[in-house]
């Protein structure tokens, strides 16, 4: 797929600013705090409706006003789309093509991006919410029934949170069924939410492995393993693991409520990732863990590619000056020709490869872009 | 601007409506100066008795005029099968199909820690009081398809069903009449899952 023009209305620090986008490589340069990771974020704003910045959207609207709007016109194989997110203090809106989407879920798809931004560099070293982010925010794109699930389970793991606090210290019989009531309907969304992670690093898996051997030069195997909380294990069927995550939330029970949290559930669960079967978190080196990110992050464009047939848009923000050489060229030889891409950089120093020469190039200065020729 | 106070009083009152704001306010407050005194005198009347006049029916607590309700009191009505919903609008949406002749029970919300709703908060102990009258036979849960919801019906289940008395819930997918492909995923997955052998 491929953004045709861009426009920005008191998005952060763009007044207004509308971009024809006519290249498939997207080089934006410019000095620290003039607007590069704004742009790039607004473009993730209108495939995810939210930011990977904040979690308040107020925050995306311009100083003093009181709505932020962006618009894109884009390409897709099955023909032209045009996409509106406007925020404003009362909420969001999301339309397609001119029309209200009644649900995020609904909308969330219509444009598939994939971000790599410096705190990825992290994702294999970081803390395992990290991963977690990344593995929901993947399915969430290519199926609305995952975001579906993973919310029902957030929403139930609320509710049995608070009724755990409720019952500390002394439990009464009516807390206790509640608390069973809360424990089935919370293993039923976690066994849907499972499945599909399950089946998503199974997809995700040879992709990964290959990109890294390649990257590695052929002397590195890159595995990953869903780490559950439960008993669970990928062949099971649906009923199976609601069987085990219940089993597991049986035994915890009087510890659940001694500290008023639950805990154990996909929200614990872990993703490990060994490379020739050390794992990457605690023994790679730092080089190891980057490169295992990136594969991550490019088996990522291949899957999105492989389930709904066609590329997504990459944002590379500031990370390609944190790559090697050896990293820089795989991952532009990757891209080329097939992803249309976004790069930000404070200088063309440092990313002075090949692909990039073919870019257009535009400079961020203040809250405007120009194109420089 | 400053409105005189006797406006200003009436925009606040219309703001403490649901779905209205500011600006919808105002625009009624000033309708309602145009209007006729006998309307408006007739519409201070309606609003007063409706307060005044409903309570909630003391077996189903479902709003009625008289106690117990029109339903509660209708002995042509299957007596068998009680009907638990979360409010009395559902009772009248169930009640514009007339298909159905049971009894109601009305909770009057749903089960949520988070809200600090427990199931002694909404009407379910008087339910199990009513089930105690052996004339009932069957359980019909009818409450909406969301978590807190769903947690109720879940909860009146394991409630009910060691009584001997049979619990049921409502089916939950497509709307009839409409197209497949109109239907959202999430709703047509949930078809898929309550699928049945024809």
């Amino acid at each position: 797929m491929h953004i045709d023009t861009l426009y920005l209305k008191q998005f952060r620090n763009y007044k207004q600013m509308g971009l024809d986008v006519d290249n498939t490589i997207n080089l934006i340069l410019g000095e620290n705090a003039q607007g590069k990771t704004n742009m790039m974020e607004a473009v993730y704003v209108l495939a995810f409706a939210k930011s990977h910045r904040t979690s308040k959207d107020k925050e995306l609207i311009q100083w003093e006003e009181d709505f932020a709007r962006i618009e894109a016109e884009i390409s897709r194989k099955t023909g032209p789309l045009s996409l509106e997110v406007i925020i404003s203090s009362r909420g969001k809106k999301t339309k397609v093509n001119g029309l209200e989407q009644r649900k995020l879920s609904e909308y969330i798809g219509a444009l598939n991006v994939v971000m790599f931004a410096p705190e990825d560099l992290n994702l294999v070293k970081g803390g395992p919410q990290l991963r977690r982010r990344f593995i929901d925010m993947e399915i969430g794109q290519i199926s609305p029934v995952y975001l579906h699930n993973l919310t029902l389970y957030q929403r139930v793991l609320k509710q049995r949170n608070q009724l755990l606090k409720n019952m500390f210290p002394v439990p009464d019989h009516e807390q206790e069924m509640m608390l069973d009531v809360l424990t089935d309907q919370l293993a039923r969304a976690a066994a849907q939410v499972i499945v599909r992670r399950f089946s998503f690093l199974r997809m995700l898996a040879p992709w990964s492995q290959d990109i890294h051997r390649q990257i590695s030069r052929e002397k590195e195997e890159l595995s990953l393993t869903y780490v559950p909380t439960a008993e669970v294990s990928e062949g099971m069927d649906l009923s199976m693991i609601e069987e085990k995550v219940k089993e597991k939330l049986m035994q915890n029970r009087q510890n659940e409520i001694r500290r008023g949290v639950t805990l154990s559930g996909p929200h614990r669960d872990e993703l490990s990732l060994c490379i020739n079967n050390k794992e990457v978190q605690t023994f790679g080196s730092q080089g190891q863990q980057r490169t295992a990110a990136l594969s991550l992050k490019l088996a990522e464009i291949e899957l999105i590619n492989d389930n709904i047939g066609e590329y997504p848009i990459l944002l590379l923000d500031d990370v390609l000056s944190e790559l090697d050489n050896h990293r820089q060229s795989h991952l532009l030889h990757a891209i080329e020709g097939k992803v249309q891409t976004f790069v930000t950089a404070t200088g063309v120093n440092g990313v002075e490869h090949q692909t990039l020469k073919k870019a257009s190039t535009y400079y961020a200065e203040a809250g405007t872009l120009r194109q420089v020729k | 601007m400053q409105y005189p106070a006797p406006i200003s009083k009436l925009i606040d009152g219309f703001m403490k409506l649901p779905g209205i704001g500011p600006k919808t306010a105002s625009r009624l407050a000033f309708y309602v100066l145009d209007m006729k005194e006998d309307d408006v005198l007739e519409f201070a009347k309606s609003l007063v008795n409706a307060k005044r006049d409903l309570t909630y029916c003391s077996v189903c607590h479902h709003i009625t005029d008289t106690d117990p309700c029109r339903i509660c009191d209708d002995k042509e009505r299957d007596q068998t099968v009680v009907c638990v919903v979360q409010d009395s609008k559902d009772v009248i949406a169930m009640e514009k199909m007339r298909e159905y002749s049971g009894l109601y029970h009305v909770l009057r919300g749903a089960i949520s820690p988070m809200d600090g709703i427990g199931p002694e908060d909404i009407n379910i102990p008087d339910l199990l009081k009513r089930l105690q009258d052996d004339q009932i036979q069957e359980v019909i849960v009818a409450t909406n398809p969301t978590i807190e919801g769903e947690a109720t019906a879940m909860y009146l289940s394991r409630l009910i069903k060691p009584t001997g008395i049979k619990v049921t819930r409502i089916a939950h997918g497509l709307p009839i009449g409409g197209d497949l492909e109109y239907a959202d995923e999430v709703t047509l997955s949930k078809a898929m899952e309550g699928r049945r052998e024809l």
